[in-house]
């Protein structure tokens, strides 16, 4: 059996004997058949090797082979992707309501500790760079208070008075001031340089206010 | 060239997937039953005999698990041969691992099919059977998806992965084998 010199041909033997070649092709193939022995032969032995093999392979069962496929996954998203996302979306929603939560209820004692330390350093430092004022003006002046090391006046309740070592009426009970004036208070000590303490979980701020070089 | 018939075929194909995808389970029933038995000679045709059928199962499994991810610029035939050439190889390297066994050779492959000899085929189907189990593995991939599935050579290419040019060559050298072995007789 030898080869015919038309490689194009050839070439094409395949698809005509599929029965896929357009008609103009394929015509063009069952001419050149009719004068050349060795297509012919090669076509016979295409065909018996489609045969061949054809004949060696099992039969497919189809319907179980169907069976084992998995259901269709592009459908299922269009309906179950609200409910995925909707976790995702609500997560953040428990979160961002939580934060301030947390905020709001450690923030009071946190207000309330950081004006227990100002209201002593303020006492304190009145106390030292005024130890000739009365007591009595210190009391006048219970409804503003100057933070040393600050030029903030601070505005604080009438009722809030207290009474120092030395006669100076400094303050009264931090349960006395309302939330708003707690974070009135902080606000205001922003210019109080402020250290937080190594341990997250303690409401207890570190002051440290400068006045005049000393450290408190 | 054929090409209105492929083009039939691929948009017979696509509008299948689309059913399936739409929730249509028959239609994954007719795409089994166009392709399978295409599949199962790929497979015969590698030497594979008694796993045929799960290794085309496992073909169609794993290609409708990822059918989002087909692409129509091949056929879904040529998809399907490629994942399927894939676990052939796969299973190929689990064998080697767990049994030592050695790679299929054609021997081994002769072997195979004349099981079946003289009880289902005649001799001259048997002896071409023979000669295109004697063609190296990739002579006999690119041969059988020539001659029993009639791809053209660029689909051939991607299957095998190799360029158009090489599986011309190799169709050619693979026939040129097999008229040998059968001039020998």
């Amino acid at each position: 059996m030898t080869d015919c010199p038309n490689g194009l041909i050839r070439d094409q033997l395949p698809e005509y004997v599929h029965g896929v070649l357009a008609a103009d092709a394929a015509a063009r193939i069952d001419a050149h058949l009719d004068g050349c022995e060795d297509c012919r032969a090669e076509v016979a032995l295409l065909g018996k090797a489609r045969a061949a093999m054809a004949l060696f392979t099992p039969k497919m069962d189809v319907a179980s082979i169907a069976a084992a496929l998995p259901a269709p996954r592009v459908a299922a998203p269009r309906v179950a992707a609200p409910r995925v996302a909707a976790p995702r979306v609500a997560a953040p929603r428990v979160a961002a309501r939580r934060a301030p939560r947390r905020f709001a209820v450690s923030g009071v004692w946190q207000y309330a500790a950081a004006a227990a330390l100002v209201l002593a350093v303020g006492s304190s430092a009145l106390w030292l760079s005024a130890p000739e004022r009365s007591a009595q003006r210190v009391a006048d002046s219970s409804s503003t208070a100057t933070v040393p090391g600050t030029a903030a006046a601070l505005p604080m309740n009438a009722a809030v008075v207290a009474q120092s070592e030395n006669g100076m009426t400094f303050g009264g009970g931090l349960s006395d001031l309302s939330l708003n004036d707690l974070q009135s208070l902080l606000g205001q000590m922003d210019s109080v340089r402020t250290l937080p303490s190594s341990d997250p979980s303690s409401m207890t701020p570190v002051l440290t206010v400068n006045e005049g070089g000393k450290s408190l | 060239m054929g090409v209105p018939h492929r083009e039939a075929d691929a948009t017979v194909d696509l509008a299948l997937i689309a059913r399936w995808q739409g929730g249509d389970q028959r239609a994954a029933s007719e795409i089994v039953e166009r392709h399978a038995q295409a599949l199962a000679r790929f497979a015969a045709s590698h030497g594979v005999r008694d796993a045929v059928d799960e290794l085309v199962q496992d073909t169609f499994v794993r290609a409708f698990g990822s059918l989002e991810s087909f692409r129509a610029d091949s056929s879904l035939r040529t998809w399907l041969f490629t994942i399927l050439k894939r676990l052939m190889l796969d299973r190929q390297r689990a064998e080697r691992r767990g049994r030592n066994a050695v790679e299929l050779e054609e021997d081994h492959a002769v072997q195979e099919f004349n099981a079946l000899d003289g009880m289902v085929a005649d001799e001259a189907l048997l002896r071409v059977r023979e000669a295109v189990a004697r063609l190296s593995p990739l002579q006999r991939e690119v041969f059988t998806l020539r001659v029993t599935e009639g791809l053209p050579y660029l689909e051939i290419a991607r299957i095998v992965e190799s360029t158009e040019g090489a599986c011309r060559v190799h169709y050619h050298n693979a026939m040129r084998a097999i008229k040998e072995y059968l001039s020998d007789d």
